[in-house]
């Protein structure tokens, strides 16, 4: 099935065996939300559980919070990341930090998903890869799948998590297609993925830079490991260094922005742990720094060339 | 119809008791900051009665989620004083072990929400609370505290919009104190304030309306006439939301930072006709609860109690620095455990 549908599963699953789960967002119910990913959900379960909201992600976000303060397990919907940020403030301020200033009276088991990255030609405002600014919030948990089995093992792992988790849903991934269980099952949201096994370099990714890495790998023949990180805060250090120790060189791919970006943390991580086992310097393939132009997306996002480039420069790097 | 006698006079002559403590408390409290023992301190004059009366209207099964100058109200709420005193000092003993400002409770077994700096932020919480309350079918109102100046946030609006949408069981109780920090809420023309701008031109109550719903402007520095209202609208909620404005007034600065002589010429003087602590006594002297032998015997008692309460909490541990890692996730990351090195 398709990642939507396998988020879709994951939300009927843990609907039908949790009442308390609620739903909510912009056109969620009767539309099933823009992607579709609530679908049939509010026949199944009625407007008590799947909301549909006003337009205010404050709203939204601050509405799911105070539901997670009194038992109920919020998951929201915000349309597109781009549009998460008038709510950034009860993100930042309320749920990331009730269950530390509270000292653990209250905490936040909520889920708040969203669509990012681009891959649908929606320019500044529908494209936005913004990991950073919630890997950068002490007290959340940054969460994105890379395939249908991913998404929906992870969705509902974030789900029993007693935390907030940001659930950040790449886009362009949306109808890529996947073997995944109708039954519940879950994923650590503490252990990086190892795609595949390799010895020259190591690729660190992912999310909507996954099957870009694998394919570019694969077809360009590289002896490469690819690390899926799953969860980017906090992400896996143990099977990074394992990786890195081994091959001695890594290269770091994602479609957000380079500067002060979540591959900038890796690196930096990277030569403070393991820096006397490389052989070359950490190299980042990332989105260039400029908001997400429209009509060229294409030349914006990582690619193929650019990823090869980064590879030849590693291995041949004396 | 709730009438001022569904109070028994014993428990109206508590209230009154909480009330002047409230008023030496805060004196004590202002003092134990400018003597070094508090970083910062949120004074709380004028706000007594709106404080005592939102208490005594809480009842068991109802929600509070306060914001930062409503002391009295969990003190009147039934908290016992050593968990509110423990937070205000951030003492070792503070459930939330001193990591926030002063009269930043969070004390969800008595169903109190966890008080938020930021103005409003707690707001569409409070409304989320409220849609729990009624899927769970849970008896009792969630009841939200906001000032002034926070009517003019986005939080305020979307707040209220979901309220009305839902028709949430919630009372939205803005303490209208006249000013955010030096900006006055209205538009003055007594030249009571040196003004350039306000917060608002139209009436804060009024905006309920607009969001479908009803909205009242009470007399807030009375706190029988604060109780009578705020329990009557506690009790309407379950039909849909509540917008109260209470009337009074800052007495002293917005907090240990500002100089309102700056901005203000100070129109409630304390022991003048509008200060809550006199028109309570107005109103208990009225009600026969009260006379000028107890009013004396009570500030006496009052005196001493604040007197030792105060040399008692300043003087408390702070929490173990070692406790200030804890807590941050449900299962620590490795890079928290390594930072627990840092702390020496
Ligand atoms: C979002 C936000 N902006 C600014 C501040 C700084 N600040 C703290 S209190 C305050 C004034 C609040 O006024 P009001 O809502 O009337 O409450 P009052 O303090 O008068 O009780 C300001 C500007 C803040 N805490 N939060
Ligand atoms: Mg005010």
């Amino acid at each position: 099935m398709t990642m939507v549908k396998a988020l879709n599963s994951a939300l009927d699953n843990a609907m039908e065996r949790d009442d308390s789960v609620i739903l909510l967002g912009e056109d969620v119910g009767t539309d099933g939300g823009v992607f579709r990913v609530t679908d049939g959900l509010l026949n199944k379960y009625g407007k008590e559980r799947v909301m549909d909201t006003p337009l205010a992600e404050l709203g939204i976000i601050g509405f799911g919070i105070g539901m997670a303060m009194e038992g109920l397990k919020a998951i929201p919907e915000i349309q597109f990341q781009d549009f998460l940020y008038t709510g950034m403030d009860q993100i930042i301020n309320q749920m990331a930090k009730l269950r530390y200033r509270t000292n653990g009276d209250y905490t936040v088991p909520m889920v708040l998903r969203t669509p990012y990255a681009g891959g649908v030609h929606g320019g500044p405002y529908h494209s936005q890869s913004g990991e950073a600014y919630f890997t950068h919030t002490q007290g959340l948990t940054v969460v994105t799948p890379s395939t249908p089995y991913d998404a929906k093992g992870l969705l509902l792992s974030s789900i029993e998590l007693d935390d907030p988790v940001i659930f950040l849903e790449p886009k362009r991934s949306y109808f890529i297609k996947g073997e995944v269980p109708e039954d519940y099952y879950k994923i650590d949201l503490r252990k990086a993925n190892v795609l595949k096994e390799g010895d020259d370099l190591t690729v660190i990714t992912y999310g909507p830079s996954v099957p870009l890495v694998q394919n570019t790998v694969k077809k360009n023949n590289v002896n490469a490991e690819i690390i899926d990180l799953r969860t980017l805060n906090p992400f896996d250090i143990n099977t990074i260094l394992t990786s890195v120790k081994k091959t001695g060189r890594v290269l770091i791919v994602h479609e957000a922005p380079k500067m002060f970006g979540v591959g900038a943390e890796l690196a930096a991580t990277i030569a403070e742990k393991a820096i006397d086992y490389l052989s070359a310097p950490i190299l980042r393939v990332t989105g260039l720094d400029i908001p997400v132009p429209f009509a060229l997306e294409d030349y914006y996002v990582p690619n193929e060339r650019r990823i090869m480039e980064a590879v030849n420069k590693l291995l041949n790097y004396q | 119809m709730i009438e001022k006698t569904d109070i028994s006079k014993e428990d109206l002559l508590n209230a009154y008791r909480n009330l002047v403590m409230e008023r030496f408390l805060d004196k004590k409290m202002l003092n134990a900051s400018k003597q070094g023992f508090l970083p910062f301190y949120i004074p709380l004059m004028g706000h007594e009665a709106i404080h005592i009366g939102i208490g005594l209207a809480i009842r068991n099964n109802d929600f509070f989620y306060p914001y930062y100058r409503d002391f009295g109200a969990v003190i009147e709420m039934g908290i016992p004083l050593d968990m509110a005193l423990s937070q205000v000092f951030a003492t070792e003993n503070d459930n939330a072990l001193g990591r926030s400002m002063p009269d930043h409770f969070s004390f969800k077994k008595y169903n109190i929400g966890a008080v938020i700096t930021p103005v409003a932020g707690h707001l569409t919480a409070a409304t989320g609370i409220a849609y729990a309350y009624r899927y769970r079918k849970k008896e009792g109102s969630i009841i939200t505290t906001f000032g002034d100046g926070a009517t003019s946030t986005p939080d305020f609006h979307v707040a209220m919009n979901f309220a009305g949408v839902y028709n949430l069981p919630m009372v939205f109780f803005c303490e209208n104190n006249q000013f955010a920090i030096s900006v006055p809420t209205y538009p003055t023309e007594n030249g009571a304030f040196d003004q350039t701008y306000m917060e608002t031109r139209g009436d804060i109550y009024k905006k309920a309306e607009a969001y479908g719903f009803k909205g009242i402007r009470i007399d807030g520095t009375d706190f029988v006439e604060v109780y009578r209202q705020t329990r009557k609208a506690l009790e309407n909620a379950k039909n849909g939301p509540v917008l109260i404005e209470a009337m009074s007034y800052r007495m002293g600065p917005h907090s240990t930072a500002d100089d309102p002589n700056k901005y203000r010429t100070n129109t409630v003087p304390e022991g003048s006709a509008k200060d809550p602590l006199i028109a309570s006594q107005k109103t208990m002297k009225d009600m026969d609860i009260l006379d000028d032998g107890m009013i004396k015997s009570i500030n006496d008692e009052m005196d001493k109690k604040t007197t030792e309460l105060v040399n008692k909490y300043e003087r408390e541990p702070k929490p173990d620095k070692h406790t200030m890692l804890d807590n941050l996730y449900e299962e620590e990351p490795w890079y928290i455990s390594e930072e627990r090195g840092d702390v020496q």
